[in-house]
């Protein structure tokens, strides 16, 4: 009897343990679906859910804040969304607030995030609408994207022009100074470097827009992704910066050959003297460094975009083909 | 107790019993007498065990009647079934202990079924006085796989009649045991019988079982009653059916 | 010929199991209830399987969670691990696997254990001493196994999530607090429920299946083997077609 007792024991001890581990399961699910919490509702209204449904998330700057409660259409190109929001951060969201629906993760679920506005105002009360910020769409993104690329093209375009008439330029032949010689070589190098991998940028980015239109694959989702936006951002960007510094670099250049040239005409030999005015050796070396600056940003940039993997397959495939040519001359030497 | 005849406990008419197409008992006919213990004596197959499982129940016959005290028992419901067994205790073959519970739960289970309302004291004192009558107090707390064979056999005993049965059905209790243990089994079932005045059908082919416990001998033989007789009788019958169990 | 006749005995047999499954409803749900025994069933059915359940729970989770990472890592998203993990876990192989090893400890344990008494005649001895053998013995028992497997189910589906977490961790490192939030953030009442409301069936089939082979053991020692071997294999056949209907079921009620 002892026996049974001791058993029975036992067994109420696990019939418990499963129950309560059944519970807090459920509680804890519960309570992401703000089923146990205190809470308000909040309304906001979209012409486009892009796929939102009840149950989604609700966050406020980043914050877990809500859950999706209910969607109704109110007409057309209206759809109302209504939101069960934590009454712990009512206190915190204004009445200009702007609710926006957006993606959790790469392909995770749609959220609607709700973002402060700069500028004073009330605090919501139960039921109000929010203002909505529609996102741009699938075809504004491309249509950006297109921009961009188009941006860097032309960019890259004037820095080759800006190059080649540096290069041809007489100032160079005038130049004994070793230093600014080296450095100012080591800039055009680096100058074209940057054009070409702009150039690359822009193959790759057609290669996704092309897939995009094509309606191939998740890229056109992958886009969002916030941290490729800001880099392209970046790099077009740095190489306008660029861009601009080659271009006063030239138009340096250019004042100082005037300059010589009048010197030479006037008779002076002054060559020399013009190019030891260390004002003057300042300027260049200091655009020389803004140029270098410029470039090497970009360049950093686009390493991180060879290794975004929206990139990494277009910039694969030129890998293996670049060892595939070069595999093919070596063939060829050793014949 | 009133019986359907005057001394009659267990009455059998034109018992039918067939399992498909293979007739087991074809019209039997039997009457036990109160006090008195009938031994059935048959070849393996020849429908003994199937007999006395429609007696208590477990079988429905195809055609017949069996009356055990006033009612008929394969016209019984359920509970009319539990009352009539509560007075009719089995003795299986083997035994039929169970063999998760210790010798004091055999004992006291059919005690705590049939009488709901017994008190604590009273279920002690009924299965300390049941395994004393069969002299294995010593085995209460043991479970059965720690005992023999014969033990076993006596503790089936004193399960069987610890709720104090009017009829008991033995079913062959002696097969398996050695002759030493036979004889003590032997001589408890008429020892018990004695104190408890009860009346029994016993299903045998051990002859010194039947020799020894049997007031009647009744041979089953192609699902009928062949011959009755008591034990004397039928020994010195020259029917070679019947001699054939006697040599 | 042959074809036709074990389509009747495959008829015959369906029949049976449901006409026995009918007598536990009809008799076995009656009072007077055999609590004491029920519990005894609970002790020996769902406490004394939780090692077993425990054991295997536990590795199934850290196996699967190592063999998914590879392709999450392909596709860039190994921090979607425990997402993914969790929701197997719970949806399917929690009470899958459970059932199936419960299936093979108890389903066996049972067909053994009723072929046993049925073969040494003490579901006979009950009914001549008053007890409702059905009632004793596969009430109970069915009973005991419908509510013990789910709570199996939760507390290995807890196991399993605990060895997954320590997969995760082989590789990468995650906090436990991180894990669980990810694999509950994922999860919704709809992945939970069914899980755990088919498992109950899984349990009755175990159950019955287990008790119908014993309770019609045929006589002899092999008869307790064949009765015990064929539980098992029925019954885990069994727990597949309901996970199929189940879910079915799920996908036709919207819940999935």
């Amino acid at each position: 009897m002892a026996h049974q007792k001791e058993n029975n024991i036992k067994l109420g001890a696990f019939v418990l343990s499963g129950l309560v581990l059944m519970i807090l399961a459920l509680f804890f699910i519960g309570k992401n679906q703000n089923l146990f919490g205190n809470e308000f509702k909040l309304k906001v209204r979209f012409s486009n859910l892009n796929g939102l449904t009840e149950g989604n998330n609700v966050l406020f700057s980043g914050l877990q804040a809500g859950t999706v409660k209910g969607i109704e259409l109110i007409n057309d190109s209206t759809i109302e969304v209504t939101m069960q929001i934590n009454s712990k951060v009512k206190s915190f969201i204004n009445k200009n607030a702007l609710a926006a629906i957006g993606t959790e993760g790469l392909m995770g679920n749609k959220v609607v995030n709700i973002s402060p506005v700069k500028g004073f105002s009330q605090k919501v009360v139960e039921g109000d609408i929010l203002q909505a910020k529609n996102m741009a769409n699938m075809d504004e993104i491309v249509e950006k994207l297109s921009q961009t690329n188009n941006n860097v093209a032309d960019i890259s375009e004037v820095l080759k022009g800006t190059v080649l008439r540096i290069d041809s330029s007489a100032i160079l032949k005038l130049f004994n100074d070793e230093t600014i010689g080296i450095s100012l070589k080591a800039s055009l190098l680096n100058v074209y470097k940057t054009s070409n991998n702009a150039n690359e940028m822009t193959m790759a980015l057609n290669q996704i827009i092309s897939d995009i239109k094509q309606g191939k694959g998740t890229a056109g989702l992958l886009l969002r992704d916030t941290a490729l936006a800001g880099t392209l951002q970046d790099a077009v960007v740095q190489i306008k910066a660029a861009g601009v510094n080659a271009s006063a670099m030239t138009r340096e250049m250019n004042t100082m050959i005037r300059t010589i040239n009048h010197d030479v005409t006037k008779g002076n030999n002054a060559v020399n003297t013009v190019l030891k005015d260390s004002l003057m050796a300042k300027n260049i070396s200091l655009t020389i460094e803004n140029l270098q600056h410029g470039t090497d940003g970009f360049n950093q940039n686009m390493e991180a975009l060879k290794h975004n993997f929206l990139f990494r397959g277009y910039f694969r495939s030129l890998e293996r083909k670049k060892i595939k040519e070069a595999k093919g001359t070596e063939k060829l030497k050793l014949k | 107790m009133e019986t359907v005849k005057s001394e009659a406990v267990i009455v059998i008419k034109d018992l039918v019993k067939a399992f498909g197409d293979k007739i087991i008992l074809d019209g039997f006919n039997l009457t036990v007498e109160k006090g008195s213990n009938v031994v059935i004596l048959g070849k393996s197959g020849s429908g003994k065990s199937v007999l006395i499982k429609c007696i208590i129940g477990l079988l429905q016959p195809d055609s017949g009647s069996i009356h055990v005290f006033n009612g008929n028992i394969p016209e019984m419901n359920e509970d009319e079934l539990d009352q009539a067994r509560s007075k009719i205790g089995f003795l299986f073959q083997s035994n039929a202990l169970y063999d998760s519970m210790t010798i004091r739960e055999n004992l006291e289970f059919p005690l705590l079924r049939h009488w709901v309302d017994i008190e604590k004291d009273e279920v002690d004192r009924l299965v300390n006085g049941a395994l004393e009558d069969v002299d294995l107090l010593h085995t209460l707390d043991m479970m059965p796989s720690e005992l023999s064979g014969g033990m076993l056999k006596r503790v089936a005993l004193a399960r069987t009649m610890i709720l104090r049965p009017e009829v008991i059905l033995y079913d062959e209790p002696t097969t398996g045991l050695d002759p030493v243990t036979s004889r003590e089994i032997e001589n408890l079932i008429l020892k018990l019988q004695k104190k408890n005045h009860t009346s029994s059908i016993i299903i045998s082919h051990d002859m010194n079982c039947v020799k020894n416990t049997a007031d009647l001998v009744v041979l089953l033989l192609e699902g009928k009653c062949y011959a009755e007789g008591t034990y004397a009788e039928l020994e010195q019958s020259a029917d070679q059916n019947i001699k054939q169990f006697f040599e | 010929m042959t074809l036709i006749v074990r389509l009747k005995q495959f008829l015959d047999e369906t029949g049976n199991v449901a006409r026995f499954t009918g007598r536990f409803f009809s008799a076995g749900i009656k009072p007077r209830y055999e609590s004491k025994e029920l519990l005894n069933q609970c002790y020996n059915i769902g406490y004394l399987s939780f090692p077993l359940v425990g054991l295997t729970s536990f590795i199934m989770g850290l196996v699967l969670t190592m063999q998914l990472r590879p392709s999450l890592v392909d596709y860039g998203v190994e921090s979607q691990l425990p997402v993914m993990v969790g929701l197997a876990i719970v949806r399917e192989i929690g009470p899958v696997i459970t059932a199936l090893i419960f299936a093979g400890k108890i389903g066996s344990s049972i067909g053994a254990e009723l072929g046993s008494m049925k073969v040494t005649e003490q579901i006979d001895a009950m009914t001549v001493s008053g007890i409702k053998p059905f009632k004793y013995l596969v009430a109970t028992r069915v009973m005991a196994t419908t509510l013990m497997l789910p709570l199996l189910t939760i507390l290995g589906d807890g196991i399993s999530l605990f060895g997954a977490y320590l997969g995760v961790n082989i590789r990468s490192v995650t906090s436990i607090d991180l894990f669980f939030l990810q694999v509950f953030k994922s999860l919704d009442f709809s992945d939970v429920l069914p899980a755990i409301i088919k498992t109950l069936f899984f349990g009755f089939a175990v159950g019955i299946v287990g008790c119908y082979k014993g309770f019609n053991s045929s006589k002899g020692t092999q008869g307790v083997g064949i009765s015990a071997n064929s539980a098992v294999v029925l019954s885990s056949v069994l727990i597949f077609i309901i996970d199929l209907l189940a879910v079915q079921i799920t996908e036709l009620l919207g819940l999935n």
